[in-house]
Order: structure tokens, then C-alpha cells, then sequence
């Protein structure tokens, strides 16, 4: 602002040469200065004191940006800084675990394998143990193999009944042979 | 706070203090930065370390690393029988981490060899390098090519591979004797 103050008065006084050297020239050359011929005085500028011409800056709007970036400071931080507060409490006062080797006859708990307190918070609370993740998995493992072989051996089954008749599945009802008419049958010549 | 290195391990060559034999009168500027290093930084940081520490040993507690007891391995695994099949790749994996693992050891080891020497290394690191190649050799031979989706199945089919070159290597070796 202090610089466009400085450009104007630039450009008064600029303004203020031109005029005198228009107003001497102008009689020999009306119509090169034409264009140019500024009045005497230029527009009074008010300025504040020392600070320069008060200037009205048209830029586009910052009022959703900055809404934005206030709301995300915010947000972010009404629930992360007392969850920085709280890890930095448990890294301060309760501290990682040290490393040992297992003592004879101790069989450790599952989440005595972590280091970090709330990871072994984590995996004691919300997490199951992995021996029972481990089983789950077996179960599902032994129960799909189960169907698998049921369906192979329906399979099996159904193929050698098909084949060899001798089974429950695939009896076709036919009629009984002491009903079938067979007079139109019985002499040569019908 | 890292913990220090095995010291049979990575071998560091004897200290030697150095004798003072100076010709000038002029202290050694270095003493003045290494106080005010010590004063300004060293000491309060040391300071709240310890007064961390302090409250942590209050209730210490422990970590271990997780023994896991040996099961079948996938070739004495009957066919059809898939828990043996899962067990036994859980246990291949695990095995290949370690590996993994040892190999990143051995490098570790040459290259702690390497910055302990200088510029000897080619000359006293021999041992080291020739330790490093065998283990890669070994690691490659085992699981490398493998790719991606490699498991503990495709590990076998390829140990049988290098099982029955070796045999028909050894049947022309002994044919062409």
C-alpha cells in the first residue's frame, strides 16, 4: 500500500510534467496531445497517518477457506490432542516392556508377546488370542474338507448306481409284465 | 534407547588415547564446545531421561519372543489331510521369515566388517564375504523364484526338482565313469 501510494504520487507528479509539457506543446502539436492531456490536479488521496493510502484489496473471498481450515483444526484436534496426551502419558510414566527370556516352567500369556503397553492392552482386551483364531480357522478348514468329501463320495456313489443299477437311486417304476396285452401279438397274421 | 550391538560380534580395534604433544600455547578450542555441548544439551537431556526412567521402573514388566513347538512338516503330511497342510504352511512361513532374517544378519555383519576396516575390507573381510555368499546361495536355492504366491507346496515341488537333478547328475557322473 505504501508502494501504490508511492506509484500515485509517481504518477501525479508524472501527471504534473506531462500537463506543463502538454500545455507548452499543445499550441505546436494539438494533435499528438490529445490523448495525453491530464487535468493540473490530480484527485486528493486521503492517507492515515504513516501507514499510507488506505487501499480496498478486491481478491476473491477467503471466508469458506478459512471456515474450512478453522473447522478442521477443530475437529482434528478435539479428540487428538487428548489422545496425544494420553500416549504420551503412557510412553512417560508406564514405558515399553523389556525384553527377557522365558523363564523354566512359565508358559507366557498371549499378549505378554507384545512390547508397546497398549498393544498388549489391546491384544488382553479386544483382541482373541491367536490360538483361538488359529483354531477357528482349523475348524472351518476341517468342516469345508467334511462337505468336500461327501460331496465327492455322493458323487462316487451315485456314478457306480447309474452304472451298475444294483442300488436304491435311479429305479425307474415299470409296468408289471402280467398286464401287458399281447393277443395282437399272439397269431402270425395280424 | 537402542541397545549396544554384541561386541564379540562386531569387533571394534583397540582404543588408543592419544598423547598430547602441542607446540602452541593456545588452548584447544574443541574442550570450549565439548562443555558447552555437555552444559547446554547433554546434561538436561540426560537429566529428564533418567527422571523418565525412574518413573518407569516403578512396575517394570516383560515381552517375550514366542517359542512355537514343531509340527509335521507338509511331506509327512498325509493326502487330503488339510490341518496338516495348514499347520505345516503356518510353520513354513515362519521358517522363511527367519531365514530371512538370518540372511539380513549375515549382511549386517559384512557391512559392520566393511566400516570397521576401511581400506582393508577386501583383504580382511574375507570371511565374512564368504560366509554371506553361502547363506544366499543356500536361501536362493530354497526359496528364491518362488515368487509372490510361493508356499510351503511349491517350496517342496521345488526341493524336489533339486533333489532329482542331483540324482540324475550323480547317475551320469557314476554312468560316465
Amino acid at each position: 500500500m505504501a508502494a501504490m501510494s508511492l506509484l500515485l504520487r509517481a504518477a501525479a507528479a508524472w501527471g504534473a510534467q506531462r500537463a506543463a509539457s502538454g500545455a507548452a506543446a499543445g499550441a505546436r502539436l494539438s494533435w499528438l496531445t490529445g490523448a495525453a492531456r491530464l487535468p493540473s490536479t490530480v484527485a486528493p488521496v486521503r492517507h492515515s497517518s504513516g501507514h499510507g493510502k488506505k487501499m480496498f484489496i478486491i481478491k476473491p473471498t477467503s471466508f469458506y477457506d478459512t471456515r474450512f481450515l478453522n473447522m478442521l483444526r477443530f475437529y482434528v484436534f478435539l479428540t487428538g490432542i487428548p489422545v496425544l496426551l494420553f500416549i504420551t502419558y503412557v510412553n512417560i510414566f508406564i514405558g515399553e516392556a523389556e525384553l527377557a527370556e522365558i523363564p523354566e516352567g512359565y508358559v507366557p500369556e498371549y499378549w505378554e508377546y507384545y512390547k508397546h503397553p497398549i498393544s498388549r492392552w489391546i491384544a488382553r482386551y479386544l483382541l482373541d488370542p491367536p490360538e483361538k483364531d488359529y483354531e477357528k480357522e482349523m475348524a472351518i478348514l476341517h468342516v469345508e474338507a467334511k462337505k468336500a468329501e461327501m460331496r465327492h463320495m455322493e458323487l462316487e456313489a451315485r456314478r457306480l448306481m447309474r452304472q451298475r443299477g444294483d442300488g436304491p437311486w435311479y429305479h425307474y417304476e415299470t409296468p408289471d409284465k402280467n398286464l401287458v396285452d399281447n393277443s395282437m401279438k399272439s397269431t402270425p397274421d395280424n | 534407547m537402542p541397545e549396544d550391538k554384541d561386541w564379540d560380534v562386531y569387533k571394534v580395534p583397540p582404543t588408543r588415547t592419544p598423547v598430547s604433544d602441542r607446540l602452541t600455547s593456545v588452548p584447544n578450542p574443541v574442550t570450549f564446545f565439548q562443555t558447552v555441548f555437555n552444559y547446554v544439551i547433554d546434561a538436561p537431556v540426560t537429566f529428564v531421561r533418567e527422571w523418565i526412567e525412574r518413573q518407569q521402573s516403578k512396575n517394570k514388566f516383560y515381552y517375550y519372543h514366542q517359542k512355537f513347538r514343531r509340527v509335521p512338516y507338509l511331506s509327512e503330511c498325509m493326502e487330503g489331510d488339510y490341518l496338516c497342510f495348514f499347520e505345516a504352511e503356518a510353520q513354513w512361513r515362519r521358517d522363511r521369515m527367519v531365514d530371512t532374517e538370518i540372511v539380513e544378519i549375515i549382511r549386517e555383519r559384512l557391512r559392520a566388517c566393511e566400516q570397521r576396516e576401511g581400506p582393508n575390507y577386501l583383504q580382511n573381510c574375507a570371511k565374512e564375504v564368504e560366509q554371506l555368499a553361502q547363506v544366499t546361495k543356500a536361501y536362493q536355492d530354497r526359496y528364491g523364484d518362488l515368487g509372490v504366491h510361493g508356499n510351503a507346496r511349491t517350496c517342496l515341488m521345488k526341493q524336489k526338482q533339486r533333489m532329482m537333478e542331483e540324482r540324475n547328475a550323480k547317475a551320469k557322473a557314476e554312468a560316465s565313469e
